[in-house]
C-alpha cells in the first residue's frame, strides 16, 4: 500500500519542503530584524553549485553542505554590508544579489557541466517503521537534513518568542529606534540575523544539490524556489512552526505536476502543470493581504527600511 | 572594547553635481577591477577577457551595431522598471511582462501580418505587444493598488507563469506559434510585413531609434506634466498626496500598467527586430532582469538609461563572445552585471553621506 | 541681566552644600553644524530634588539633557556624577551611572507587552525568560513609587498618560537614580498632570532626583525646586524655592524681553456663516472618534477648538478639509455641501487647510516653494510653472520666509518656514479665494519669534474678515486669539464659550472630560 503514488508524492512533498523550510527560515529571521533579502534566489543556486563541486572533489557530502552554508552566510554577508552599513536599498541590493549569484554559480559550474555529483544525501533507515501504512513513507522515509529542517524550526519558534535574544530581535524588526534607545546596536543585530538566515539558505541550497537534484545543468536555476520561499513567509505570518505546513503545502504543489504525469491524470492541461506551484502562491498571496494597507498580518513593522538613529 | 575611532555617517544637505556623475563611474571601474581579481584567481586571463569584451562590445563595426541593437530592448526594459521604481512600486516581472509582449507581438505579426501593410502592421504589433505586457501585469498591480499585496512577489511569480507559457506555445504539437515541418521545436515566422529590415547588414534596427526617442519623451513627461508632477508627489509623500486630492490608487494602475506596457513593447521590438518568431530561447536571456540593473545603475533618470542600456548592451555582447575567442565562461558578462549594481548600490553611500572617521577622546576641559 | 531679590545667578555655579551633587554639568559647550546649542552651561543636581530646565524652543535645553544622560558628548567641559568626573558615551553608559531619560516621544513597541517593554536591552536578565517572575518584579518596582500598570497589557493598547508611566517604571527598573522628563505634560490632561505631579513626589522622596524639562511656566513654578533658564545656549537665570517665583520675570529670563504672546483683539463685526457643521461623527474600526459635532464659523471669526491630543483633532480636521468621510452628520462651506466630496471640492468652495504635519502631509518634502505652491491649485496637463513664479517670489517677500527663492527645496526650510510657507500659500486661495481656513497646532515647535509672527497672520487674516477655525493643543494660544471656544474631549464637544470671558478652570476641566457635556 505504501507504493501507492500518493502517499510517495507526500513523502516526495516533505522532501522538497525541506529546502523551502530552510530557505524561508533563513528569509525569517532576516525579515524578522527588519531586513529584506530578495536575494535568495541566487544564493540558492550559488550554495548548491558550491556544495556540489566541493562534495564532488572531496567524497563528503558534510563537506559540501559546509561550504554550501558558508557561501550563503557571504553572500548574505554582502547584502547585510550593503544595506545596514552604507543603508542601500534593500530591494535592489537583494536583486543585484540574484543576478549575481546567478552568474557566480554558472561561471564556476562550467567545468562541472552535465555531472553527477560523486556522493549525495541518502534517506536514512528507520528499518521495519517505515513499513506503517500511510505514516510510515512520509514520515519516517526522509534523510537527516529533512529532519534537521524541521527540528530547526521549531527551535527557532522557540528562540524567537521564548528568549531575551529572540525578543530583541523581533523588537529590531518592530521598532529600531527604541531598540537603540535602550543601548543595543541594531547594526549589529541586523547584521549577525541576515548572516544567519544566509547560512540556512546556504544549507537548503546544498540539500537541494545533494538530495534532490545531484546533476549540474548548464544554465541551471533553482526555477523559482527562492521567491516560492520568501511568499512562504508571508503565508506562514513570519512564524517558524507555521512555515512548516506551509512548506509541505508548497512542497506538494511543486511535485503534483510530476505525479499527475505518471499517473496520467490529463484533465489539468500539461501546459498549467508547471504554473501550478507559482499560481498557488500567488492566490495564496492575495488572498492574504488586507485591503487600504501595506500591512500584512504579522510583518515586522521596520522591514526594508534602513535605521538612521536621528542625529541633529 | 571600543574601537579608538568610529565612523560616522553625516547626510549631505546637497550632493555636489560632479559627485553624482563620478559615483557610477568609479562604481563600473571598481566593479570591473574586482572582476580582474576574480578572473585572475579562478585563472583566466582578465586581459584577454576584457579586450576581448571590449573589442567585441563597443571597437568594431560589427560590435556597435550588435551593441545598438541590444540596446534597443534593454533601454525598454530599462524605462520600464524605472518608471515604476520611481514611485517605489517594484515592478521585477519586465522578465515576464517582456515574454507576453514577445507572444502578443508574435501573434498579432502570425494572425494579423498576412493581412496588413507593412506600415500599418509594424506600429500595430508594437502596441499589441504592449498591450500585451499590460495585461499581464494588470494583476499585481490591482491587488497593489487596492489590497497592499507586495508587487515584488507577485510580479515574479507571473514571470515563473509567462516562462511556462512561452515554453507551452513552443513545444506543444498543434501550436499556432510552432514551425510546422522542423525537426525540433522552434517559432514560425511572422509575415514579412511584420518584420523590419535591419539597417544594413547588421543587427540594429529602426526601432532603436523609437526607443530612444520615448525614453526621451518620458524624461519630459516626468519633468513636466501634471502626470510626472502625481507621480513626484506620491513617490515622496503619500500623505500629501492624499492631502492633495492626488488618487495614490489611480496613478500606481497607471505607473504599474504603463510599465508593463514598456516592457511588452522591448518583447515586440525583437520580434519586429532580431528574432521575428516566438523563440524559447528569450528565457534564458535575462533581458527583463537587465533592464532592472540598467535603471538602477541611471538611478532612475531615463535620459541617463540611454547610457547605461547601452553600456550593459556592450558588457553582453563582448561577453557572448567569450566563449569563442576565449574559454572564459560568458557568465562572466552576468556577473559583471550583478557586480556592477552592488558597486553603485556602495557607491550611492558615498554620494548621499558625508563619511568621517572620528577619533573618540576623553572629553577634555 | 538685573539681580533681583531671588537668587539671580548667571555663570559658574556651584550648589555651596557640603555633599557633591548627584549629576553636575561643568561649563559644558555642544557645537552642532551652524549652531552652538550649549555654550559653558553649568548645572547641578541633588538627590531628593526637581530642578527644571526651562526654556523656549531651540534654547539648548534638550541639548542640555541630552549631555546629562549621554545621548550627546559634550565638545568642552565636563559631566560628574557624585562629584567624579564621567564620560558617558552613550545612554548606555549613562544607565551604567543611573541616569536615564524619559523622552517627548516614547521608544515604546507598540506590539509588545508592558513587561516585555520594561526588560527590553536588560543585560541581567536569564537567556530564557521566565515570564512570570518578570511579570511580577515589573509590578514591584511600578507599585512602589505609585505607577499602577498592568505588565500583561499590550502597549499599543494604552493611553498617552499610561505610556508614559511605563516609561517611567522603564527608566526606574533598569536602575535610574536620576531621571530626566523631557516636556513629560505635553501630552498630558491637567488630571494626568496631577498624577505624574504626585509619582515625582514619590520618586523624590525616595531619594531620586528628577530633571524636569518645559517651556510651561505654570507647571513648572509649581513642581519645581529650582529652576535653571536657558535662552540661545546660555543660562540666563537660576531661581530656588518653589512658589515663591514670579511667572513674569522667568518669563523674561526665557526671552531677554517683554513680550506678550496675546493679541490685542480689537472687536469687529462678524459677517455670514462659513463653515457649518451638522451632527458630524465618525467611526473607525468600531470605535467612536467623532460624535455629534455641531458648531459652525463665521466671516471675520476665530473659533479655537481646545483640547488634549488624541481626542479627535485630527479627524476633525481632516473630514471638514474631505480627506475623511464621516459616519453620519454634514460639512457645509460657503453654504454648499462639502461632506464626502475630497478635498478639491472642498477646496473649490474656498477651504484651506494648513494641516499640523507641516513637512509630511503639508508640503511635498523634495519638491521646490514654487512646485508646493502648485500643490492646491488647478495644474494643466504641461505644467505650466512659468506663471507661478513671481507669485511665488512675492509670497516669499511678503511673508518674510528665509530661502533662496521659489526653488528652495522645502525640505530644507526650517520649521517656522516651512509654516510661513504653508501659511502663505493656503491664505493666498488656490484655486478660489479662501474662504475659511483651517489649521492646526500653528507654532507648535517654532521658536518666539516665528511664534509671533505666526498669530499675528491669523489675527490679520480674521481682522481682514477671513472665517479661521484654530485647533491647538495650546491652551494659551487658544485662549488668546479665539472670538470663540470649544473643548474637545473624546470626539466630542464638551464645552462651549465665548473667548473673553472664558474661565481656564473650566476649559481645562473639560478637556479633561470632567464637565457633563456643558454646551451653550
Amino acid at each position: 500500500m505504501n507504493s501507492n503514488i500518493w502517499i510517495l508524492s507526500l513523502a516526495d512533498s516533505v522532501a522538497i519542503a525541506t529546502t523551502l523550510i530552510l530557505a524561508a527560515l533563513g528569509a525569517l529571521f532576516t525579515e524578522r530584524a527588519g531586513v529584506l533579502n530578495l536575494g535568495i534566489e541566487g544564493m540558492l543556486l550559488t550554495s548548491a553549485i558550491t556544495s556540489f563541486l566541493v562534495a564532488d572533489a572531496s567524497g563528503s557530502i558534510w563537506f559540501g553542505l559546509l561550504l554550501g552554508i558558508i557561501l550563503g552566510a557571504v553572500l548574505a554577508g554582502i547584502h547585510a554590508f550593503l544595506t545596514v552599513v552604507l543603508r542601500a536599498n534593500q530591494i535592489v541590493s537583494g536583486l543585484a544579489l540574484v543576478i549575481f549569484g546567478t552568474g557566480l554559480a554558472n561561471f564556476l559550474g562550467k567545468p562541472a557541466e552535465g555531472k553527477t555529483v560523486r556522493t549525495t544525501i541518502e534517506a536514512m533507515s528507520f528499518g521495519a517503521l517505515t513499513d506503517i501504512p500511510i505514516l510510515g513513507p512520509i514520515v519516517f522515509g526522509q534523510d537527516i537534513i529533512t529532519y534537521a529542517a524541521i527540528l530547526i524550526a521549531i527551535v527557532a519558534s522557540w528562540f524567537l518568542f521564548r528568549t531575551r535574544l529572540g525578543l530583541e530581535v523581533r523588537a529590531t524588526g518592530d521598532d529600531p529606534a527604541t531598540v537603540d534607545a535602550q543601548g543595543l546596536s541594531v547594526a549589529s543585530i541586523r547584521i549577525r540575523y541576515t548572516l544567519l538566515g544566509g547560512a540556512l539558505v546556504g544549507l537548503g541550497g546544498s540539500f537541494h544539490m545533494l538530495a534532490q537534484s545531484a546533476a549540474w545543468h548548464l544554465e541551471a536555476t533553482t526555477n523559482g524556489i527562492g521567491w516560492i520561499a520568501l511568499s512562504l513567509v508571508v503565508f506562514a505570518g513570519w512564524r517558524p512552526i507555521r512555515l512548516i505546513f506551509g512548506a509541505i503545502l508548497f512542497g506538494f504543489t511543486l511535485q503534483l505536476p510530476f505525479t499527475l504525469q505518471a499517473e496520467q491524470i490529463t484533465f489539468i492541461p500539461s501546459a498549467l502543470m508547471p504554473m501550478l506551484p507559482y499560481l498557488a502562491t500567488l492566490i495564496a498571496l492575495i488572498a492574504l493581504s488586507r485591503p487600504g494597507s501595506r500591512n500584512i498580518l504579522g510583518a515586522p513593522k521596520a522591514l526594508g527600511t534602513p535605521f538612521v538613529r536621528d542625529e541633529r | 572594547m571600543r574601537a579608538p575611532f568610529r565612523i560616522i555617517f553625516e547626510q549631505r544637505a546637497e550632493t555636489p553635481k560632479y559627485l553624482s556623475a563620478l559615483v557610477p563611474f568609479l562604481s563600473v571601474l571598481s566593479a570591473l577591477i574586482a572582476g580582474a581579481i576574480f578572473l585572475q584567481a579562478t585563472g583566466y586571463s582578465a586581459s584577454e577577457t576584457y579586450s576581448n569584451m571590449l573589442s567585441d562590445g563597443f571597437m568594431s563595426y560589427r560590435g556597435i551595431t550588435e551593441t545598438l541593437g541590444l540596446s534597443t530592448v534593454l533601454i525598454c526594459t530599462g524605462i520600464a522598471a524605472a518608471f515604476s521604481f520611481q514611485m517605489n512600486l517594484y515592478n521585477i516581472g519586465g522578465e515576464g511582462q517582456l515574454y507576453l509582449g514577445m507572444i502578443g507581438g508574435a501573434w498579432a505579426g502570425l494572425a494579423l501580418g498576412p493581412h496588413l501593410p507593412s506600415f500599418v502592421m509594424i506600429p500595430l504589433l508594437l502596441l499589441i505587444g504592449a498591450l500585451a505586457g499590460a495585461v499581464w501585469i494588470f494583476v499585481p498591480a490591482f491587488v497593489r493598488s487596492r489590497l497592499g499585496t507586495s508587487e515584488i512577489v507577485t510580479t515574479l511569480l507571473l514571470t515563473y507563469v509567462a516562462s511556462s507559457l512561452v515554453k507551452h506555445f513552443i513545444n506543444t504539437p498543434d501550436s499556432f506559434f510552432r514551425a510546422e515541418n522542423s525537426a525540433f521545436p522552434q517559432g514560425r515566422n511572422v509575415a514579412d510585413s511584420a518584420a523590419l529590415s535591419p539597417i544594413g547588414d547588421t543587427r540594429l534596427y529602426p526601432t532603436f531609434f523609437v526607443v530612444v526617442v520615448l525614453a526621451l519623451f518620458l524624461y519630459w513627461v516626468v519633468k513636466k506634466t501634471e502626470f510626472g508632477y502625481r507621480i513626484q508627489v506620491i513617490a515622496d509623500s503619500p500623505r500629501a498626496a492624499h492631502y492633495a486630492g492626488v488618487s495614490a490608487n489611480r496613478t500606481t494602475m497607471s505607473v504599474m500598467l504603463l510599465s508593463g506596457a514598456l516592457a511588452g513593447l522591448g518583447g515586440a521590438t525583437l520580434i519586429v527586430g532580431p528574432f521575428a518568431r516566438l523563440d524559447q530561447g528569450i528565457t534564458l536571456l535575462g533581458y527583463g532582469y537587465a533592464g532592472i540593473v540598467v535603471a538602477a545603475l541611471a538611478r532612475n533618470n531615463f535620459a541617463g538609461i540611454i547610457v547605461s542600456g547601452i553600456l550593459f548592451a556592450g558588457l553582453r555582447v563582448g561577453g557572448e563572445k567569450l566563449q569563442i575567442s576565449t574559454d572564459t565562461p560568458k557568465h562572466i558578462g552576468i556577473m559583471l552585471q550583478g557586480a556592477i549594481l552592488l558597486f553603485a548600490l556602495g557607491g550611492e553611500a558615498f554620494r548621499r553621506y558625508k563619511v568621517r572617521a572620528v577619533r573618540m577622546k576623553a572629553v577634555a576641559q | 541681566m538685573s539681580n533681583t531679590s531671588h537668587e539671580v545667578a548667571s555663570g559658574p555655579y556651584h550648589s555651596g552644600g557640603a555633599a557633591p551633587s548627584a549629576l553636575s554639568a561643568h561649563s559644558v559647550s555642544k557645537r552642532f553644524p551652524g549652531v552652538l546649542a550649549n555654550d559653558s552651561v553649568d548645572f547641578d543636581i541633588q538627590p531628593g530634588e526637581v530642578h527644571t530646565l526651562l526654556g523656549e524652543n531651540g534654547a539648548g535645553k534638550s541639548t542640555l539633557a541630552a549631555m546629562l544622560c549621554g545621548l550627546y558628548q559634550p565638545d568642552n567641559g565636563y559631566i560628574a556624577r557624585n562629584g567624579q568626573r564621567v564620560v558617558l558615551g552613550s545612554p548606555r553608559a549613562g544607565l551604567q551611572h543611573g541616569i536615564a531619560m524619559v523622552h517627548q516621544h516614547f521608544r515604546l513597541v507598540d506590539r509588545f507587552t508592558v513587561a516585555e517593554n520594561v526588560i527590553l536591552g536588560s543585560r541581567n536578565l536569564s537567556f530564557v525568560l521566565d515570564r512570570r517572575s518578570i511579570n511580577e518584579r515589573v509590578s514591584e518596582v511600578a507599585e512602589s513609587y505609585g505607577l499602577p500598570i498592568d505588565p500583561n497589557a499590550t502597549v499599543g493598547d494604552l493611553s498617552v498618560g499610561q505610556r508614559q508611566r511605563v516609561e517611567i517604571v522603564k527608566a526606574l527598573y533598569q536602575g535610574a537614580e536620576i531621571l530626566l522628563l523631557d516636556e513629560p505634560t505635553a501630552v498630558l490632561v491637567p488630571s494626568e498632570v496631577e498624577k505624574l505631579f504626585e509619582n515625582v513626589h514619590a520618586m523624590t522622596a525616595a531619594g531620586k532626583s528628577i530633571v524636569f524639562i518645559s517651556h510651561k511656566l505654570g507647571e513648572v513654578v509649581e513642581i519645581s525646586d529650582r529652576v535653571t533658564v536657558l535662552r540661545g545656549g546660555k543660562v540666563t537665570g537660576h531661581v530656588s524655592g518653589r512658589g515663591a517665583t514670579d511667572t513674569k520675570e522667568l518669563a523674561r529670563l526665557m526671552v531677554g524681553r517683554d513680550i506678550n504672546l496675546g493679541v490685542q483683539r480689537a472687536s469687529h463685526p462678524i459677517g455670514h456663516e462659513v463653515l457649518q457643521i451638522r451632527d458630524l461623527s465618525l467611526d473607525v474600526n468600531g470605535v467612536s472618534v467623532l460624535s455629534n459635532i455641531n458648531f459652525n464659523v463665521h466671516e471675520g471669526e476665530m473659533v479655537g477648538i481646545a483640547g488634549v491630543a488624541g481626542n479627535g483633532q485630527k479627524e476633525l480636521a481632516d473630514t471638514i478639509a474631505g480627506l475623511i468621510t464621516p459616519t453620519s452628520g454634514s460639512v457645509s462651506i460657503g453654504g454648499a455641501l462639502a461632506t464626502d466630496r475630497g478635498p478639491i471640492h472642498a477646496r473649490e468652495l474656498g477651504l484651506a487647510y494648513v494641516p499640523e504635519d507641516r513637512l509630511g502631509m503639508g508640503l511635498v518634502p523634495s519638491m521646490s516653494i514654487l512646485d508646493n505652491l502648485l500643490l492646491t491649485r488647478d495644474r494643466h496637463v504641461v505644467v505650466d510653472r512659468s506663471s507661478v513664479r513671481p507669485e511665488a517670489t512675492r509670497l516669499i517677500d511678503q511673508f518674510e520666509i528665509k530661502a533662496n527663492g521659489p526653488d528652495h527645496l522645502a525640505r530644507k526650510l526650517s520649521g517656522g518656514n516651512a509654516q510661513k510657507v504653508l501659511l502663505a500659500r493656503e491664505l493666498s486661495g488656490g484655486r478660489t479665494a479662501t474662504k475659511l481656513l483651517v489649521v492646526c497646532s500653528p507654532t507648535r515647535g517654532l521658536d518666539v519669534g516665528a511664534i509671533e509672527t505666526v498669530r499675528r497672520l491669523l489675527d490679520d487674516a480674521r481682522s481682514a474678515g477671513q472665517a479661521i477655525l484654530l485647533i491647538s493643543e495650546d491652551l494659551d494660544e487658544i485662549m488668546s486669539l479665539s472670538d470663540r471656544v470649544l473643548v474637545l474631549y473624546r470626539g466630542a464637544i464638551a464645552h462651549e464659550t465665548p473667548g473673553e470671558s472664558a474661565n481656564i478652570a473650566t476649559v481645562g476641566a473639560a478637556m479633561a472630560g470632567l464637565t457633563t457635556g456643558d454646551n451653550a
